[in-house]
């Protein structure tokens, strides 16, 4: 599955590892080793939750993936 | 095992009181309620002319971040979506007037990673974000915190009676970093006393760096000793003890006051609210929101600042390149655009991001451990004295401060 079919994408350039999207969606994010967020799947909340979490993200590293997402 | 009841309760309350002269300098001494003027602000413009306190009515000098650079124009945002904005352009919003040099010769927050910008804060943060994240929350708690909160609980809990403020919140986030960091707890006030004279912490943290350098434990100065930067060139070098020691002072400046206060407040919105105290002492699940609620709805820090390197339009005013804008984080948290009654601590909303911890790069590091020494602190209160409630014949807390917000006193008995 390419990261864009995933429920959410993550930009690796501009993740810093805050963890913000941990705390408000931690069935759906996770780090991996170098401290960059992940997402897990099948994700474990729902959409808004997933949403909430996205709009945490304080350096705008997140966008919705896969059909929500316009290209 | 070291005695926290060895802690010289006189010097703590000294150097914990918001009102005591150590932290006039951040408007300890401003008494009034701010939200409904900040409300009035906000209402009238996402921009004004002038810096928070000015706006605010504090007479006093007040030092912060971005203050008080009295050559420059100031100018301060009160809506979320400005605020917001700001802290996710550090482009046109830098953390520090000028473009801060690799090899700085004097420790202290001026040169550490708050005042950094672009890649290179994006390298230094990275060295030790890993030891920040919520997985190492465990970390913190069962190495630094719960022990302490413990021994803490246990020199109240015979009395019927106990302040809080400085006896409990004041004590625990000092407690724990210098913990973390290998300080002897004798040394830990001594710690707290210095932190306006960076030369004296440097000289207690020297033989500790020196010592991990030898041999790494399982702690923070080990981390940061071990941890190694990647410059521009890909060439991986240790940090220099230079730079360990501002980056330990930047934790001991950024990570005792802020949590201490914080603490306080969630404590305090909740003593106020005795339906909601044992609401959350049945359901423990609601201490996480009501620590969050605590944050959106008063946050410690109320403000933050910008250096804006270009000239911008922003929010309908023209910011010139210098001029400093501030962020009042503690209005933008209430905007009614944002939240429904933004007014009321409510931790059952739903839930949806403040900017109590800040945003953009600098988004707060310790977040984590913060919400984990609140989480842990007070739920050892819950559990273990019963009963617990405001002095009924005590003086009733305030929440006081301008640039550092935080409760008056928490005198409660209990039992
Ligand atoms: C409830 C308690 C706390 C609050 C409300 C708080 C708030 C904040 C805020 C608003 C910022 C952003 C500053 C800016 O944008 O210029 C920040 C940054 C920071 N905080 Fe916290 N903080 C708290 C606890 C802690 C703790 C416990 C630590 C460390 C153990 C810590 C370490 C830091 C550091 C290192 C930064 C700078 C991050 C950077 O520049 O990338 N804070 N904090
Ligand atoms: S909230 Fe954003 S910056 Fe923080 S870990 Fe998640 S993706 Fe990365």
């Amino acid at each position: 599955m390419s990261a864009d079919q995933g429920v959410a994408v993550v930009d690796r350039t501009r993740c810093v590892g805050s963890g913000m999207c941990i705390v408000y969606a931690p069935g759906t994010f996770a780090h991996d080793a170098e401290v960059k967020a992940v997402v897990l799947d099948p994700p474990g909340d729902d959409l808004e939750t997933i949403e909430t979490a996205i709009e945490a993200c304080p350096t705008s590293a997140l966008r919705l993936g896969g059909e929500q997402e316009e290209q | 095992m070291t005695t926290v009841q060895g802690l010289n309760r006189d010097r703590l309350k000294e150097l914990f009181d918001l009102r005591s002269s150590y932290n006039t300098l951040m408007g300890g001494d401003f008494q009034t309620d701010p939200y409904p003027l900040w409300a009035r602000l906000r209402a009238e413009a996402p921009v004004h002319d002038g810096t928070v306190h000015r706006l605010s009515g504090y007479s006093g000098e007040a030092f912060f971040q971005g203050l008080p650079f009295p050559e420059v124009p100031h100018f301060s945002a009160f809506t979320f979506a400005a605020c917001d904005a700001a802290l996710r352009d550090e482009v046109t919003f830098a953390s520090s007037p000028t473009v801060l040099g690799e090899s700085s010769e004097t420790p202290g927050f001026e040169t550490s990673m708050l005042s950094m910008n672009g890649a290179m804060h994006r390298r230094y943060r990275a060295l030790v974000q890993p030891s920040f994240v919520p997985a190492k929350a465990g970390w913190w708690i069962t190495k630094w915190i719960e022990e302490t909160v413990q021994l803490l609980v246990d020199g109240l809990v015979d009395q019927g009676r106990a302040e809080l403020n400085v006896d409990f919140c004041a004590a625990i986030p000092i407690l724990t970093i210098t913990h973390s960091f290998g300080i002897p707890i004798e040394q830990a006030l001594e710690v707290r006393a210095s932190l306006s004279q960076p030369a004296k912490i440097a000289a207690m943290l020297a033989p500790i760096v020196a010592a991990r350098r030898e041999d790494p434990q399982d702690d923070l100065i080990s981390v940061l000793v071990q941890a190694e930067l990647r410059d521009e060139d890909g060439v991986h070098q240790r940090l220099s003890d230079l730079e360990i020691y501002s980056f330990a002072i930047l934790l001991l400046l950024a990570g005792s006051g802020t949590t201490w206060k914080q603490m306080g407040i969630v404590l305090t919105a909740l003593l106020e609210r005795p339906e909601l105290l044992a609401a959350v002492r049945s359901d423990r699940s609601l201490l996480r929101p009501a620590i969050e609620e605590a944050l959106r709805w008063t946050p410690t820090d109320p403000m933050f600042s910008r250096h804006v390197t270009r000239d911008t339009e922003f929010f309908g005013k023209h910011l010139p390149a210098g001029s400093v804008l501030h962020l009042c984080l503690g209005a933008a948290n209430r905007d009614p655009a944002r939240w429904d009654r933004p007014d009321e601590f409510d931790p059952r909303r739903p839930v949806k991001r403040s900017l109590g911890f800040g945003g953009g790069f600098h988004i707060c590091l310790g977040m984590h451990v913060a919400r984990a020494e609140m989480l842990v602190g007070i739920g050892a209160l819950l559990d273990r004295l019963p009963n617990l409630r405001l002095d009924p014949d005590g003086p009733q807390p305030r929440y006081i401060g301008m640039y550092e917000r935080g409760a008056t006193e928490i005198p409660v008995v209990f039992g």
